[in-house]
């Protein structure tokens, strides 16, 4: 779709690309290297949103109804995707198509309405500056269509916020790496969809009967049950009481004596309205919420999660769950990405707590911890870019970058906001996600749930390590391993598309399971092993992304406070984050050059990635000179 | 997407024989599918003889060979479904009394039972509160 010209054009995938990259994220990273050179503003007509499907994407294969977003990040200026539950993918699905690419920037707003084969470009002028909510009904009303499905951007995405982000179904986001803010500076409001044609399965009573036993499986398993029961805000009581990474006060601290506050039981039994399930979810570990006392009371909200509700609450002081669970209302019906956006807001208290910032910087403004109407002030004029908001809508790097000042205090990787997740005491191969991530600091790099959960599959872990101690969280042993194996996982995981709780932190679906589902949906043998392979190359492609654009092992570097603060208090006290031991590990488990952090040219040939091992050639040696003058700045 | 796929090999919400209608704003959604009526509109208005009642399960059932697509079941009941391929009606006809939809349910929203055993959990239900009330 080309939004300059006003055109769209439909494309076939040739089988020989599917097999290679399978689809949703594989497709979407692959689309995005070929066409979004380093030169590319993110901001600019020249940058692609790119919208993904999986090959599993609208089938019953469970939890498989998710979509991947990538562009080039205005956040980060890398690599950026985000990905979404809800119901939106499995629509475009059903009106044919596994991907949808936009380029250009229209003239005006507008949105683009797409039913089955045709696709329209309508006028979107009265939507501008509308909420999420509000756009989405005014959508259907004028489409006269109550069942289709709308990916948007609310008023943040439009005044080009940075972490902007893109929601389908009202309260599902696809949040991080501002993918909203590139949807915004394209001028386009959303995306409705509607689909009616089926997707064919291959060897459908195979199928069903895999399916039927995995489905069976996921059901029985406790990781399930506890996600379905409480939600990912079961997280609470483990995080801050047992492990000690529950963050506070712009990770400050590990723990706080009152965060029982919001726990997944108080949650549950005082604000849940509605267990939510994306489509075809076995878990359903969306939550629906509702405030019924306080000045809240009769407020009802989709959400939030855990990164949510810690992002815009302890992160930056905040323990009731009224406020919490209103400020994520604000957050998504304006179209933010509350972990950036609790990150700045998180910035700016700990900068005015040390002095670094006055009355003079904020407009007037006192940024102390906690202070509900000023968070509520705050996150609107974020999203409307007015006054102090214009400087924290820049996300925390930029901001301190801007003023010269604060650097420390924004806890982020290559410009990218940290996820609520403190690896001095969630554990290290979490760590070495967050230093290395593909997208910054973010604990979906690979979720390395083994060492979280793997405790509970007996064996698991040694089966895929070859040693119990890995389970511990705070070993560095195999850690670099267990690592690379998530990340290649998680990325078939998203590529399929199916849902990273059902192979990682649940572990019911196990790479063979997936293997089966492709196989017999698609016709097209895949082994556990070939899937696993497939992962490695889309994070290969994903890490060349990063170093066309001279980012290597230098900016592979954890927030200060993860490796230089040891951990104050709490289960964890006296904790720092292993980066100097684990990254050159991590390297090497990688085939990826220990002085630059480029994949060295034999992995990229083993992994098929041949045709890119000329071209990062003079990249890496731009970069290595980078890296002596770093090592000898005189 | 058990339903189109235990039935027409397919994944498709169009196929299915339930449709799940969502108000995301305020996060309900209701399943909506056919009530097995035991006096069905649908085999009234169809002339071809081409619904029934089956006489094990219950469910009304449609013969799609003697179906000719005239849609006049449709026209009286919103639970028919209409097969873009095949054109004839398609609805829900309870697995042969196994329901796919309820047996995978995750949550426990969908659940299949006979007619009194479903009567009398709701009358337990009214029964307990009231129990409950009495004993204060």
């Amino acid at each position: 779709m080309d939004l300059s010209q006003g055109t769209a054009r439909v494309e076939e995938i040739d089988e020989s690309y599917r097999r290679k990259w399978l689809g949703g994220r594989g497709f979407n990273s692959e689309l995005l290297y070929s066409e979004v050179g380093p030169e590319v503003d993110p901001l600019g007509p020249d940058n692609r949103l790119i919208f993904g499907v999986g090959p599993l994407t609208g089938t019953f294969a469970p939890s498989s109804g998710r979509t991947t977003i990538t562009s080039k990040s205005p956040l980060g200026g890398g690599f950026g995707d985000s990905n979404m539950g809800g119901h939106w993918g499995p629509e475009l699905k059903f009106a044919g198509y596994d991907q949808l690419l936009i380029q250009g920037k229209a003239e005006k707003p507008v949105y683009l309405w797409i039913d089955d084969d045709r696709v329209e470009i309508r006028d979107a002028k009265h939507l501008w500056g509308r909420t999420v909510p509000e756009a989405d009904a005014m959508i259907k009303e004028e489409l006269g269509r109550e069942e289709i499905h709308i990916a948007l951007i609310g008023p943040a995405g439009e005044n080009v916020v940075r972490y902007a982000c893109i929601l389908n179904d009202v309260y599902r986001a696809a949040a991080r790496c501002g993918m909203g803010a590139v949807m915004g500076s394209k001028n386009l409001k959303a995306v409705a969809v509607r689909g009616t044609k089926p997707v064919n399965i291959a060897r459908p009573e195979e199928f069903y009967r895999v399916c039927s036993e995995i489905r069976e499986r996921l059901k029985r398993d406790l990781m399930v049950q506890m996600l379905y029961d409480q939600g990912t805000w079961l997280l609470t009581m483990p995080a801050n009481y047992e492990q000690g990474w529950f963050c506070w006060h712009n990770f400050q601290r590990g723990n706080h004596p009152d965060a029982k506050k919001l726990s997944g039981e108080a949650h549950r039994d005082g604000f849940l309205a509605h267990r939510e399930g994306c489509f075809a979810c076995s878990i359903s570990c969306g939550r629906f919420s509702r405030i019924s006392e306080g000045r809240y009371a009769g407020e009802i909200t989709g959400g939030p999660e855990y990164e949510t509700l810690t992002a815009i609450g302890p992160r930056i002081g905040l323990l009731d769950m009224d406020k919490v669970v209103h400020n994520n209302k604000m957050v998504n019906e304006l179209g933010l990405d509350s972990c950036s956006c609790g990150g700045a807001i998180a910035w700016a208290m700990e900068c005015w707590q040390r002095g670094l910032l006055t009355a003079e910087d904020t407009g007037g403004l006192v940024l102390d911890w906690g202070d509900q109407e000023l968070i509520e002030r705050l996150i609107g004029m974020i999203a409307r870019r007015e006054g102090f908001g214009d400087l924290l809508a820049e996300g925390s790097s930029r901001a301190a970058e801007i003023l010269g000042r604060g650097h420390d205090y924004s806890i982020s990787v290559k410009g990218h906001d940290m996820s609520q997740d403190d690896p001095r005491g969630l554990g290290f191969a979490f760590g070495i996600g967050f230093a290395t991530g593909r997208r910054g600091g973010d604990h979906l790099q690979g979720l390395p749930c083994l060492e979280l959960t793997g405790a509970f599959y007996p064996g698991l872990v040694e089966k895929i390590l070859g040693t119990k101690e890995a389970e511990d969280r705070l070993s560095p042993v195999k850690k670099p391993e267990m690592e690379r194996y998530q990340e290649d996982l998680k990325a078939v995981g998203d590529s399929l598309t199916q849902c990273t709780f059902t192979h990682s932190w649940s572990f019911a679906v196990q790479p063979e399971d997936m293997a089966r589902l492709l196989s017999t949906a698609t016709g097209m043998d895949y082994t556990a092993e070939e899937l696993l392979r497939t992962g490695g190359r889309i994070v290969h492609l994903e890490r060349a992304y990063w170093n066309r654009l001279l980012v290597g092992r230098l900016e592979d570097r954890s927030p200060r406070r993860f490796t230089q603060e040891p951990m104050p208090d709490g289960p964890n006290k006296g904790t720092v984050f292993p980066e100097a031991e684990l990254i050159p590990r991590y390297y090497q488990v990688r085939g990826w050059d220990k002085e630059t952090g480029f994949p060295l040219p034999e992995i990229l040939r083993d992994y098929g990635l041949e045709r890119i091992v000329d071209e990062l050639e003079p990249y890496r040696a731009e970069y290595q000179k980078k890296v002596e003058q770093a090592a000898n700045p005189a | 997407m058990a339903c189109s796929l235990y039935h027409e090999g397919k994944c498709s919400p169009v196929l299915s024989r339930m449709r799940i209608i969502k108000y995301e704003t305020i996060g309900k959604s209701y399943p909506s599918v056919c009530s097995q009526c035991s006096k069905p509109q649908c085999l009234a208005a169809c002339q071809q003889g081409a619904i029934s009642i089956d006489r094990t399960t219950g469910a009304v059932n449609i013969d799609q060979a003697l179906c000719t697509g005239c849609h006049s079941c449709l026209t009286v009941c919103p639970q028919i479904g209409f097969h873009p391929e095949k054109r004839v009606a398609f609805k829900c006809d309870l697995c042969n009394g196994s329901p796919q939809c309820a047996r995978f349910c995750p949550s426990g929203a969908l659940i299949f039972s006979g007619a009194d055993e479903h009567l009398m959990a709701r009358r337990r239900a009214l029964a307990d509160r009231a129990i409950l009330a009495a004993q204060g």
